[in-house]
C-alpha cells in the first residue's frame, strides 16, 4: 500500500525536531483521500431517492467536489502543508490559523457519532442487544478512539497502511459485489425496484425540503482537500498529488453512486425504510439473494471502513494544527511536542480527553445523546468556513504570487473558486434551515443554537487562543517552511 | 527507534488489526440466525402488506419481509425508543455524506411511517416509545415514488 523511506536514527524528542519524513505513494495518498470523505454507510440512505442518487451526487460533484479537488489540487502542488499553509499565503496567518483549526474542531465532535455508529455495527455482530446499551458504547467509542491515538502516534506509515487496507476491504470489495449483485438481478430479467426513467432522473421537488436535501449533498465531499497536509510525503508532489486528487475523485463518485443505485434496483424503497438501519437494509439485500449470511461479513467492511477513515481523520488536522503553531506559536508549547515518530502526540491525547468526555456524554446522558444530531449541523458550519477561506486564498494567490511554481494549475481557477464560494455559502445558509429532528420547535432557537456553536467553536476559540498567544510558543522558524518549500 | 523495531511495530499493529477483524468475522457467522420461516411469520408478514397496502404503500415483497422481520419484528422491535438507537437514527436521517459532512436533512414521511407501521403489527406494546421519539419529527415527501 505504501512505501516508506525508514527513519534511520530518529533524534531525541524535542519540541522543534521531528525525523525524517515518511514517504507516501500517491496511490496511497488517494486511498486515504477517499477513505476520509466516502464509504458504502450512506449507501442505503440515499438508495431510497432511487435514480435520483445520481443527480444528488453528481450536482453537488460540479459544483462542490470539482472545485474543491481542482483547487486544492492547485495549491498543494505549490505549497506543502495543506490548508493552514494556503490561507496563510493567500490572506494572512491567523487566518490560517483559523482556517485549520476550524477543520480540527469540528472532527471533536465527529468522533463520538462516528464510533457509536461503530459500536452500533459491532453490537449487530456479536449481541444487537448491546447496541441500547450506554456502557458498552462507551466501552467501544473510548477504546478504539485511544487505540486510533496510539496507531497514528506511530507514524504516517501506519496508519497510511491501515486507511488504505480499511478501504479496500471495507469499501472497494463490498461496494463491487453489491453492484455485482444488482447487475446479475438486472441480467436475470428482473425489472428494478426503482424506476429507472427520465421522469426519475431528478429528485421529488417539495420546495424547502428538496433544497435542504440537494444543497447538504454538497457537504458529502467536505474532506477532499484535508490529506494535502500529508503532501510533502510524496516524492514528487508537484505531479504526484494532483494525480491522487484525480483518482480520489473517481474513487468517491463511483463509491457513492453505484452501490446505491444496485441497492435500489433489488430493494424497494419502502422496503428499505421498514428496516429502520443500515445493516438492516444490507440484509435486506443480501437476502434476496439467499446469502444473508453475507451480511455480518459486510458489517465487519463497514467497520473497518470507518475506523480506517477516523485514521486519516486523526493525522490531518492535527498535523496542520502543529505546523502553523510552531511557526507563530498559537499553542503553548507543550501542545506542540512530538513524539520520536514526530507526531504532534499532545494535541492528539488534549483532543482525546475532551472527545472522551463528549463520547461519555453521547453514551451514557440520554438527553445528550438525544440531541446530538444538532452537533453535526453546527460542525458542518464550522467546516464551511475552511473552505469559504480556501477558496477565497486560491484566488488571491494566483493574483499575488501568479509566477509562484505550480506543478498543476486548475483551469478557470476564477470560475472554479466563485462556484465553490457560492456553494459553500448556500450549504451554510441551508444550515440554518430546521431539519426533521428539531420538530416543532421555534426557527429563531434553532439559529441561535446553530449560529452560537458557530461563532464560540468557529472564531471564539481560536480567537482566544491568537489573542493570549506568547513569542515565546514559536518553536519553529516562520519564515522556513516545516517541510520544505517548493517556491 | 531502530527501523527493524520500527518495521516489528507496525507488523504488530497489521496482525492485531487482521486477527480481531477475522475474529468478528467469525463471531458473526456463528450468530448470524436465518429466520425459519413457518405460518407464523407468513401470516405477520401477510398483515404487514395489508397495513401498508392501507397507508398507500406499495405491495412489499412477503418472502424477504418474514426473513428480516419473522415473527417479532427482529430488530426493529428492539427497544425502538432507547436513547442511543434513536440518537443514531436520528444521525443517520442525514445527507448522503459518509464522512464528516454528514448533516441532517428533511426526512421522507413515508419512509418514517413505514417503520412505524412495522412496530404497529410486529411489536404494538412498543409503538408508545417510538411515538414519543419521533411523534415531534417534522416531515416532508422528498422521495419520488
Amino acid at each position: 500500500m505504501s512505501s516508506i523511506d525508514t527513519p534511520a536514527d530518529v533524534p531525541k524528542p524535542r519540541a522543534a525536531t521531528r525525523p525524517a519524513p515518511t514517504t507516501l505513494t500517491w496511490v496511497t495518498l488517494a486511498l486515504m483521500t477517499t477513505a476520509s470523505v466516502a464509504s458504502l454507510r450512506a449507501a442505503p440512505t440515499m438508495a431510497v431517492y432511487g435514480l435520483a442518487c445520481v443527480f444528488l451526487y453528481l450536482v453537488p460533484a460540479i459544483v462542490f467536489l470539482l472545485p474543491t479537488a481542482l483547487v486544492s489540487a492547485e495549491l498543494a502542488s505549490g505549497w506543502n502543508g495543506g490548508v493552514y499553509r494556503w490561507v496563510s499565503e493567500g490572506l494572512s496567518k491567523p487566518l490560517g490559523f483559523l482556517a485549520v483549526w476550524c477543520q480540527f474542531a469540528m472532527t471533536i465532535f465527529y468522533y463520538p457519532s462516528l464510533l457509536g455508529f461503530v459500536a452500533s455495527t459491532i453490537a449487530y455482530i456479536i449481541d444487537p442487544a448491546l447496541a441500547s446499551s450506554g456502557p458498552y458504547t462507551a466501552i467501544v467509542i473510548v477504546v478504539l478512539y485511544w487505540t486510533g491515538v496510539w496507531i497514528s502516534s506511530r507514524g504516517t506509515k501506519a496508519l497510511a497502511g491501515l486507511a488504505s487496507w480499511g478501504l479496500i476491504i471495507g469499501t472497494l470489495i463490498p461496494g463491487t459485489l453489491l453492484v455485482v449483485l444488482g447487475m446479475v438481478f438486472l441480467g436475470q430479467g428482473n425489472p428494478s425496484a426503482a424506476p429507472m426513467n427520465a421522469s426519475h432522473l431528478l429528485p421529488q421537488w417539495t420546495g424547502l425540503a428538496s433544497l435542504v436535501l440537494i444543497v447538504n449533498n454538497f457537504l458529502s465531499y467536505s474532506g477532499m482537500e484535508m490529506n494535502a497536509v500529508h503532501v510533502s510525503s510524496l516524492k514528487d508532489p508537484p505531479r504526484e498529488y494532483p494525480k491522487s486528487m484525480f483518482l480520489a475523485m473517481g474513487l468517491v463518485l463511483l463509491i457513492f453512486i453505484l452501490p446505491a443505485l444496485a441497492i435500489s434496483w433489488v430493494v424497494p424503497a419502502d422496503q428499505l425504510s421498514l428496516t429502520a438501519g443500515v445493516m438492516q437494509a444490507f440484509d435486506a439485500f443480501f437476502q434476496y439473494f439467499g446469502i444473508g449470511w453475507l451480511t455480518p461479513i459486510a458489517a465487519v467492511a463497514l467497520v473497518s471502513a470507518s475506523l480506517g477513515g477516523m485514521l486519516t481523520w486523526l493525522a490531518g488536522p492535527s498535523k496542520g494544527l502543529l505546523e502553523i503553531s510552531r511557526q507563530e506559536g498559537y499553542l503553548p508549547p507543550y501542545l506542540q511536542k512530538l513524539n520520536k515518530n514526530g507526531i504532534q502526540q499532545n494535541i492528539l491525547v488534549t483532543q482525546g480527553v475532551v472527545t472522551t468526555i463528549i463520547a461519555l456524554g453521547y453514551a451514557l446522558i440520554p438527553n445528550v445523546s438525544s440531541a446530538y444530531w444538532i452537533f453535526s449541523v453546527i460542525t458542518t458550519q464550522v467546516y464551511l468556513i475552511v473552505y469559504l477561506l480556501m477558496f477565497t486564498a486560491a484566488m488571491r494567490l494566483r493574483k499575488t504570487q501568479p509566477d509562484h511554481p505550480r506543478g498543476y494549475r486548475a483551469p478557470a481557477l476564477g470560475v472554479l473558486c466563485v462556484t465553490g464560494l457560492l456553494a459553500s455559502l448556500a450549504a451554510l445558509f441551508i444550515g440554518f434551515v430546521p431539519s426533521s429532528q428539531f420538530g416543532s420547535g421555534s426557527v429563531w432557537a434553532y439559529i441561535g443554537i446553530v449560529g452560537g456553536g458557530l461563532v464560540i467553536l468557529g472564531f471564539l476559540i481560536p480567537w482566544a487562543f491568537l489573542k493570549f498567544r506568547k513569542p515565546s510558543w514559536r518553536t519553529a522558524d516562520a519564515d522556513i517552511p516545516s517541510e520544505g518549500d517548493r517556491a | 527507534m531502530s527501523p527493524t523495531r520500527f518495521a516489528s511495530e507496525h507488523k504488530v499493529i497489521y496482525w492485531g488489526t487482521i486477527v480481531i477483524l477475522v475474529g468478528l468475522v467469525i463471531t458473526g457467522l456463528v450468530r448470524y440466525e436465518s429466520v425459519k420461516t413457518n405460518n407464523e411469520t407468513e401470516s405477520k408478514a401477510k398483515q404487514l402488506q395489508e397495513e401498508l397496502v392501507k397507508a398507500g404503500y406499495p405491495a412489499p415483497d412477503t418472502d424477504t419481509i418474514e426473513r428480516l422481520l419473522g415473527t417479532d419484528g427482529g430488530q426493529v422491535c428492539e427497544q425502538p425508543g432507547n436513547a442511543l438507537k434513536t440518537a443514531l437514527w436520528k444521525i443517520q436521517q442525514a445527507n448522503g455524506a459518509a464522512g464528516p459532512g454528514m448533516r441532517p436533512v428533511i426526512s421522507d414521511t413515508k419512509a418514517v411511517q413505514a417503520e412505524r407501521i412495522v412496530l404497529q403489527v410486529y411489536c404494538p406494546d412498543k409503538l408508545d416509545d417510538f411515538d414519543d421519539e419521533v411523534e415531534d419529527l417534522k416531515t416532508d415527501d422528498t422521495v419520488r415514488r
